[in-house]
């Protein structure tokens, strides 16, 4: 009696310690993936584009500079590219800053207020994010300039009283639209590096327009939307004129993030 | 009498499963140093983003199999990979776990599929060794040395050895380098993600 006893214990005892699995060791490796949102555009442009308007035939039919600045955009969120006339605001926001005055500065009719919106700007590539943008009737630059003697707003570059803020629905853009007002209305990332040809949305050839007219007035300086008219004698009075001398001005390109 | 009859079945019922189950032909089945590791990958420019980023060695594994004191000849062992999300978080199963986002980005978390893993040593033992593989949901399973193979022994210098050994005696069979590398592209939201891979070694049965 006592011996199976034992016996029962001592099976009991060797199933316990004979409770064991497979041997097993594990090790982890931790990834940490840190996507930090870039927005990068990269220009290639002159210092200063000069317009010097010293004869006839460049007040009549304007000076232009073809591919003076190419835009490059290479952006891992989605993006609206657009450009923004600025000036020191030494003439008042939205006018171009007059460093000289030629002559004796006294004649009523010579305004040396110009609006920066005179400036006219011709991207190489149709704005492939402006679809939405049924508000606008120009949303980009991409027309062809207008010949002298047909004003218009089409390539009148976008001022918002001297800030950079971004165009609303109904003005100009370069790539997408409306910041971040918009639905459905911008470019998707990616980069110039690897969506090349002439078809790219990454890449954008700027072409730069004056055209003063004679008398001087600047026919094509139109609003942001570009469908009210801002030249001397519209925002003056008729007779009036661009006063002779040197003024100056900037171009901003903003790339923003468009969620 | 009566009892101790019942008393003799309850210890075989007992006694056999766990005998037969837990057949251990191995003395020791370790990883040398079985501590976690973490790298961190950055993407901070768009050349980065779109070429990649590779660690090689990210991770050394370096594993010990000892045989029993009396030897054994079925002792053999197995390496899997696993991948880990967190999924109680409620990540879907074929994304990384996200750990904060900037902005809304895209609109696509990044896939799992994008993390390539790549396995290899001196000897190639990992049938594949050298190439970079990637896991589409986190039930996969990569197989670096597979489950129940013939037990191929250790200084053989060719795939799949299985054998008792270790990185000391036998480094280039019993060691292997983890090499990974992510190319996001310009698809995916910005943020950061996470991901957590689990090397299993494990004797086989």
């Amino acid at each position: 009696m006592k011996k199976i006893s034992y016996l029962v214990v001592a099976f009991l005892i060797f199933g316990a310690t004979s409770l064991r699995a497979q041997l097993i060791d594990e090790k982890d490796v931790t990834i940490t993936m840190d996507l930090q949102p870039v927005l990068q555009l990269d220009m290639t442009t002159p210092d200063q584009i000069e317009f010097v308007f010293d004869n006839i035939n460049e007040y009549f039919a304007g000076i232009t500079h073809y591919g003076a600045t190419i835009l490059k955009v290479s952006s891992t969120v989605s993006w609206d590219l657009y450009a923004v006339g600025r000036s020191s605001g030494s003439n008042g926001a939205g006018f171009w800053d007059q460093q000289i005055a030629y002559g004796s500065g006294t004649n009523t009719n010579a305004i040396a207020n110009l609006p920066i919106s005179l400036l006219e700007l011709r991207q190489s590539q149709p704005n492939a994010g402006a679809s939405a943008a049924a508000l606008a009737s120009y949303a980009d630059y991409s027309a062809s300039f207008t010949a002298a003697g047909t004003p218009s707003g089409q390539n009148s570059l976008y001022v918002n009283g001297g800030s950079n803020t971004p165009p609303s629905l109904a003005d100009k853009y370069i790539g997408g639209h409306a910041g971040t007002t918009g639905t459905g209305d911008f470019l998707p990332g990616g980069s110039y590096l690897t969506q090349t040809g002439t078809t790219s949305n990454y890449y954008y050839s700027m072409d730069y327009r004056i055209l003063p007219g004679l008398p001087a007035i600047f026919p094509n300086a139109y609003s942001a939307d570009g469908l009210t008219a801002q030249d001397i004698v519209t925002a003056n009075a008729a007779g009036n004129y661009a006063e002779p001398g040197v003024y100056t001005m900037f171009v901003q390109y903003v790339l923003l993030e468009d969620q | 009498m009566k009892i101790n009859k019942h008393l003799i079945w309850l210890a075989i019922l007992v006694w056999f499963p766990f005998f037969t189950n837990a057949q251990l032909h191995c003395g020791l089945v370790e990883f040398v140093p079985n501590t976690s590791e973490s790298n961190m990958l950055t993407f901070d420019t768009p050349a980065k983003y779109q070429g990649g980023i590779t660690i090689n060695g990210a991770a050394r594994l370096k594993i010990n199999v000892k045989d029993q004191t009396v030897p054994d000849p079925l002792c053999s062992w197995n390496l899997t990979l696993l991948i880990n999300n967190n999924p109680g978080a409620g990540t879907p199963n074929n994304e990384w776990e996200v750990l904060t986002s900037y902005g809304n980005g895209l609109g696509n978390n990044p896939l799992i599929k994008t993390l390539q893993i790549r396995v290899r040593n001196a000897c190639a033992t990992s049938p594949s060794d050298g190439v970079f593989q990637t896991f589409t949901t986190t039930s996969d399973i990569i197989d670096i040395i597979a489950a129940l193979l013939p037990i191929t022994p250790a200084g053989s210098c060719t795939t799949n050895v299985n054998s008792p050994g270790n990185y000391i005696n036998n480094y280039d069979e019993f060691h292997f380098d983890i090499d990974i590398r992510v190319v996001p592209k310009f698809a995916f939201n910005p943020g950061i993600f996470q991901l957590n891979l689990r090397f299993h070694l494990e004797e086989n049965p």
